[in-house]
């Protein structure tokens, strides 16, 4: 390559020119290209290089050192843990690369002017790797910018424009589809720099029902002002409103018909004063959900009817249907717990009117609030504010920013995905985002119900009261942060919480609201959730002992089953149906815990405490035995040890012959077998095994991809890419799965230099069917 | 991760202009062993909120153990997310694959793929026969394996030549470097069994600390000790418990990263190397430590200590060692001993024994006996009497040998101990 500059400056280590010229490429040095004739040559030139720096150390650096650092770059190897910044690397790294062949084949270390050049490009090699990933991340922001710049000419304007539009899209009753565009942004414009405030409460000046116009009697109109007339709602206005306001309850229609009725907003703080509106959940009135029908509907119904009608409602208390269901065995059996001993005082003295809530101390109650805003309309926003939210990344729908990137504007138009807005708001409308997948959304969407609800942004350490409701919104909103991998966000919603103890999450702590209703408002799940959650923040130690309280409280629980008590221990008989109906759910829930540990400690690598307890979970999932003890050979693969899975192995085969199953038919048996043969490096017969599985159960997506894998280590890169390509565009809904996606990408990036294209199709595929929880990494795009 | 070559396919503004665009693109990734793929369950209950809204999409996916939806750890494999550390004994494997990015049919394609390690070159290359053709959008693809001997920089040089249709032969090559690094730390101590009785005298015991010093679990498949001809083994690493034995080391023998575990063995001398001369003398060879392990799903590593070494403990000129003592004798009752005196040196001695009774042993008999002529490497057995006067564990000493050519007087003090009971008290009586 560097003939020009050569001749004249290199040194006499010319026993390589031979390299030297290939690299021109035009011409191999010898005329006969034969192996024999590349071998002796390389060998020169690298055992030179390698043998004897010292010969050339006379020059400013030893030619190894150089050599070396310049191989660094061209090398992708490197033990960077980071996948995914590792996959930025390549075309980066080509360039390096083709350095690195100059420099090794030219050996000119006197060609220095030239080279340091080079070098200083390129860098030691411990530095030069993150570098690569910096500039890419920059470049990364760089296009983000460029595409924050160009949108918003399409569709954000100043707020003030907006307003009409929106006042518009409200008569207009305008479809779910061309929603997210306009509305989101005026919010996320108005909003941006102060997180406090939520979209929600733009939305909704009708159902805000601020503290002091319920109680002096609503007036509608004053509603309806702030969203016609003035352009750009007055966001002071809305948040000095929206302090006590519990519009929530308007949606919240309910999932358990027993405490639809029952939201209430501050029952400490003020009577309780909620617009209860035993209506026909409202999704079934708006068909278009869009958030202000159903608010159009409403007022008619609540914000008109006194409170004080309610509160008879709840005082008298006997309500027959609402009773019935308040103290329905169902309740009892799932909310059961045992509080902690300070927490029992203070709900028993509640219980006996020795104190009323107003009295307790604000230390012993949960007052959550939002602490972030929206993870979808991401989009919409500036930079600038997106900037100011300053918790994870928040980003919208992030396969939409990919098809900007890599399709254009025009491709990403089309990317519809379901956003907040554009379903019910409320239970019913969560529910459609989460089965979409669109998570994101889904967590803007409690995030507005529970702003509603008077727990929104800023609101954690304000007393406000807790329902049935809101701790399932709660525990709704946390779940998906987790399963969008937003653990910190999670953590920081979930610190007031403390944990789970405090009265105020009791329903003794509401004897007004919740007559005769015993237990704890908090799911169950939202504890084993609460408790999973320290993990995956590098904490497993917390996991394990929150989970070994839960632990310890479901066995009690059992216990006083079991002793003819009822679960918290009272006296109160059960009757016939219920005891077994009882100790059957809570034999579930402590296998529920038990998977948590077994889980948490696999993942800490404790495997022997890990083997052990998914054994003992055998015990109370007899059912599962098959899968667990599966799953306890796979751990002994993972650690190397193949002579104890295969006795794992061997007990499923004898569970399944026990089941009168040959094993030759059992795709567990089948999986497991493959998995023996992967792990002594005969990935033949593992191959043969995975399609075995297949003439069982074609559809079977692991074996599908597991067999492709196999391929792939078989030497056929071309049939195992041709294999999984296939399953993706034929069975979409199985195999649009991160791991299947990983895997076809990492092929596509060793198959040919064109990995990309054939990425962006797949990103097409995704964007057609995923939400905006889509995972966009497995792509490799980035 | 993936180690990823490629081809000049990049124009670059270089000195002598944009490089010609090789038809050829070459890619290359390490094969470590797949993994199992985890998901993460986030579960709710049927009266929750959600429904079954998680536990349907939970089902839906196809990561998950169908059944046991909560289980972590799922059975869909995906492929290696990196290059990963490869470690001294490790086999190196990789993928390497020669696409025709081209529209044109590429002849005579010839793959080689060297590892260049800092003192050698090898050649990995399955075939090294040129492939014939090679038409556009089509693969060349090879699976090299290398079992990793060496520590430290490794090359992978992959060198590419074709000819096009137009008859231009080309060329180009491309580099992969990694670093090897040692898995293991091993560390090894001897221990002479050299007050123990009998002939069972010349024991060595080998206490080695193997050490993992990677960053994974490691599951110890075998560590073994390979004796040199001088010795037979005993591995003490097991507790025989009936028929089966169990390791000393628990149920699950696999290593934590950084934990250290320790491997116990006894070697003894094989009778016709400890006849002769009675003694080993100076520096011996052990024998070398053969250790199997694997990591995830079965990748395996083997490695070997060099030959361990021994320095003999110096027994002087003259050895005493007992062939016979008790264990528990009779307070104030003589017992017998028997002593073996083994001349270590080059040249006869002359011996006389003396006897020195100390403050609790009493030797009975005859002290300044002449022992006679002993050549070298012969040895004597010389039974003797002793009582003690006082109980509990009283120790033997007091012998002195005296070589008369040389007027050279050797010591023996401590040689052994007995436990001294008194008769009338013990509970049999």
């Amino acid at each position: 390559m560097d003939s020009s500059e050569g001749p004249a400056q290199r040194p006499v280590t010319l026993e390589i020119d031979g390299a030297d010229e290939t690299l021109e490429a035009s011409v191999p040095p010898q005329t006969d290209p034969t192996e024999a004739s590349f071998q002796e040559e390389s060998i020169d030139l690298d055992a030179e290089a390698f043998a004897s720096p010292q010969d050339y150390s006379t020059h400013t650096e030893s030619l190894i050192d150089r050599l070396n650092d310049q191989m660094m770059e061209s090398v992708m190897i490197s033990d960077s843990p980071n996948s995914e910044e590792e996959d930025v690397v390549p075309i980066d790294s080509l360039l390096g690369q083709s350095e690195g062949e100059e420099v090794l084949e030219s050996k000119t270390p006197d060609g220095d002017t030239e080279e340091r050049k080079d070098d200083d490009a390129a860098e030691p090699e411990e530095t030069t790797e993150p570098l690569l990933e910096e500039e890419i991340e920059e470049e990364k922001i760089a296009q983000a910018e460029n595409k924050r710049e160009i949108v918003p000419p399409d569709d954000s304007n100043p707020e003030a424009p907006k307003a009409p539009e929106m006042a518009l899209e409200m008569n207009t009753d305008a479809s779910p589809k061309e929603e997210p565009v306009p509305v989101c942004t005026i919010f996320s414009q108005a909003v941006p720099s102060k997180a406090q405030s939520l979209i929600p409460d733009g939305f909704q000046p009708t159902l805000v029902k601020s503290p002091s116009f319920t109680i002096s009697s609503a007036d509608t109109p004053n509603k309806l002002i702030p969203q016609v007339c003035q352009p750009s709602p007055s966001l002071s206005k809305f948040f000095t409103d929206n302090c006590v306001v519990n519009p929530a309850s308007d949606f919240f229609d309910s999932f358990t018909t027993s405490t639809s009725f029952i939201s209430i907003s501050n029952p400490n703080a003020e009577p309780p004063k909620t617009a209860a509106t035993p209506e026909s959940p409202p999704q079934e009135a708006v068909p278009t959900s869009t958030y202000f029908a159903p608010v159009a509907a409403k007022p008619q119904v609540s914000p008109v009817e006194p409170v004080n009608k309610l509160q008879a409602v709840f005082s008298s208390g006997d309500d027959p249907f609402a009773s019935a269901l308040i103290t329905s065995e169902l309740d009892k059996r799932y909310d059961a717990w045992l509080p902690s001993d300070d927490t029992r005082k203070v709900l028993i003295s509640v219980a006996t009117q020795q104190i009323s809530p107003v009295q307790i101390d604000r230390e012993q109650l949960a007052m959550p609030g939002l602490k972030f805003d929206n993870l979808q309309c991401g989009n919409d926003l500036k930079q600038e504010s997106k900037q100011k939210r300053n918790l994870c990344d928040l980003q919208g729908d992030a396969v939409k920013d990919l098809m900007q990137r890599f399709l254009g504007d025009q491709a990403a138009m089309k990317r519809q995905v379901l956003s907040a807005n554009s379903v019910e708001q409320d239970f019913l409308g969560l529910k459609r985002l989460i089965s979409s997948k669109n998570w994101r959304a889904a967590v803007d969407l409690t995030g507005r119900l529970l702003t509603a609800h008077g727990q929104g942004y800023g609101k954690s350490g304000q007393p406000s009261g807790h329902t049935t409701d809101s701790l399932q919104l709660w525990f709704v909103r946390l779940a998906l942060l987790v399963k969008l991998n937003l653990f910190q966000n999670a953590e920081l919603e979930l610190e007031p919480f403390g944990n789970l103890d405090h009265p105020n999450l009791y329903y003794e702590y509401y004897p007004a609201v919740y007559p005769g209703r015993r237990g704890s408002m908090v799911p169950f799940s939202m504890r084993v959730l609460h408790a999973e959650l320290p993990q995956y923040l590098q904490k497993p130690q917390e996991t394990l002992d929150r989970l070994h309280r839960i632990k310890s409280v479901c066995q009690k629980i059992l216990s006083n089953l079991q002793e003819g008590l009822a679960e918290d221990g009272s006296m109160i008989n059960l009757t016939q149906d219920n005891r077994p109906a009882s100790i059957q759910l809570w034999r579930s829930r402590l296998s529920r815990v038990m998977y948590s540990m077994a889980n948490c400690l696999l993942m800490m690598k404790d495997y022997v405490l890990a083997v052990e307890t998914y054994l003992s979970i055998t015990e109370y999932e007899p059912e599962q035995s098959v899968q667990l003890l599966s799953g306890i050979g796979r751990i002994f693969l993972q650690i190397g040890d193949i002579r104890t899975a295969e006795k794992y192995f061997q007990d499923v085969e004898k569970a399944c012959q026990s089941k009168g199953k040959t094993p030759d038919e059992d795709t567990s048996v089948l999986m497991n077998r493959a998995f023996v043969y992967l792990s002594q490096n005969n990935y033949a017969d593992a191959h043969v095994c995975f399609s075995s599985v297949l003439k069982l159960d074609p559809k079977n997506p692991v074996a599908n991809n597991n067999a492709a894998v196999c391929l792939l280590y078989l030497g056929r890169l071309k049939e195992s890419l041709g294999q999984l390509e296939s399953l993706v565009h034929q069975d979409p809904a199985l195999y649009l799965h991160e791991s299947v996606l990983f895997n076809l990408t990492t092929m596509y990036e060793l198959e040919s230099s064109r990995s990309t294209q054939k990425k962006q199709a797949l990103l097409e595929a995704a964007a057609c069917r995923e939400g905006d929880s889509f995972n966009i990494q497995c792509l490799k795009l980035a | 991760m993936q180690v990823k070559g490629q081809s000049s396919g990049v124009d670059r503004m270089d000195v002598n202009q944009a490089k010609q665009e090789h038809l050829l693109a070459l890619k290359v990734m390490r094969l470590t062993k797949p993994t199992l793929f985890t998901n993460m369950p986030v579960t709710c209950e049927d009266r929750d909120l959600p429904g079954d809204s998680f536990l349907r999409l939970m089902k839906d996916d196809p990561s998950t153990v169908k059944g046991a939806e909560t289980l972590i750890l799922g059975e869909m494999l995906t492929l290696p997310q990196n290059f990963g550390n490869i470690f001294l004994g490790e086999t190196f494997s990789s993928y390497i694959s020669v696409h025709n990015d081209s529209s044109q049919v590429v002849k005579d394609i010839l793959v080689k793929a060297d590892l260049q390690t800092s003192s050698q070159r090898l050649n990995l290359s399955a075939s090294n026969s040129a492939v014939s053709e090679l038409k556009p959008e089509c693969c060349i693809d090879d699976v090299i394996h290398h079992e990793v001997k060496e520590i430290g920089t490794h090359i992978l040089v992959c060198a590419v030549s074709y000819t096009t249709q137009t008859g231009e032969k080309l060329y180009f090559r491309k580099f992969f470097k990694f670093q090897v690094l040692k898995p293991l730390d091993v560390k090894t101590k001897f221990y002479n069994a050299e007050s123990d009785l009998s002939s069972v005298t010349d024991e060595v015991f080998l206490e080695a600390q193997i050490q993992n010093i990677t960053t994974s679990p490691m599951f110890m498949e075998k560590v073994s000790l390979e004796p040199s001809m001088m010795y037979n083994v005993t591995e003490l690493n097991s507790v025989a418990s009936g028929d089966e034995s169990e390791s000393t080391f628990g149920k699950m023998s696999y290593l934590q990263p950084l934990d250290t575990r320790q491997y116990l063995y006894c070697l003894k001398p094989k009778p016709e190397f400890a006849e002769k001369a009675g003694v080993i003398k100076g520096v011996t060879v052990i024998g070398k430590l053969d250790i199997v392990w694997k990591t995830n799903l079965g990748e395996r590593g083997r490695l070997q200590t060099s030959q361990l070494q021994r320095m003999a403990p110096g027994y002087g000129d003259v050895r005493l060692s007992l062939e016979f003592i008790p264990d528990t004798v009779n307070l104030e009752e003589p017992f017998d001993i028997t002593c073996k005196i083994t001349n270590c040196s080059e040249r006869t001695m002359d011996l006389v024994l003396e006897m020195c009774n100390t403050r609790s042993v009493h030797w009975c008999g005859v002290s300044g006996r002449q022992l006679g002529k002993l050549s070298p490497s012969a040895s004597l057995s010389i039974p003797l009497k002793l009582l003690s006067s006082v109980q509990g564990l009283q120790s033997i000493s007091g012998l002195r040998l005296t070589d008369t050519f040389l007027k050279r007087t050797y010591e023996y003090d401590d040689i052994a101990q007995v436990c001294v009971v008194c008769p009338y008290t013990s509970p049999e009586s």
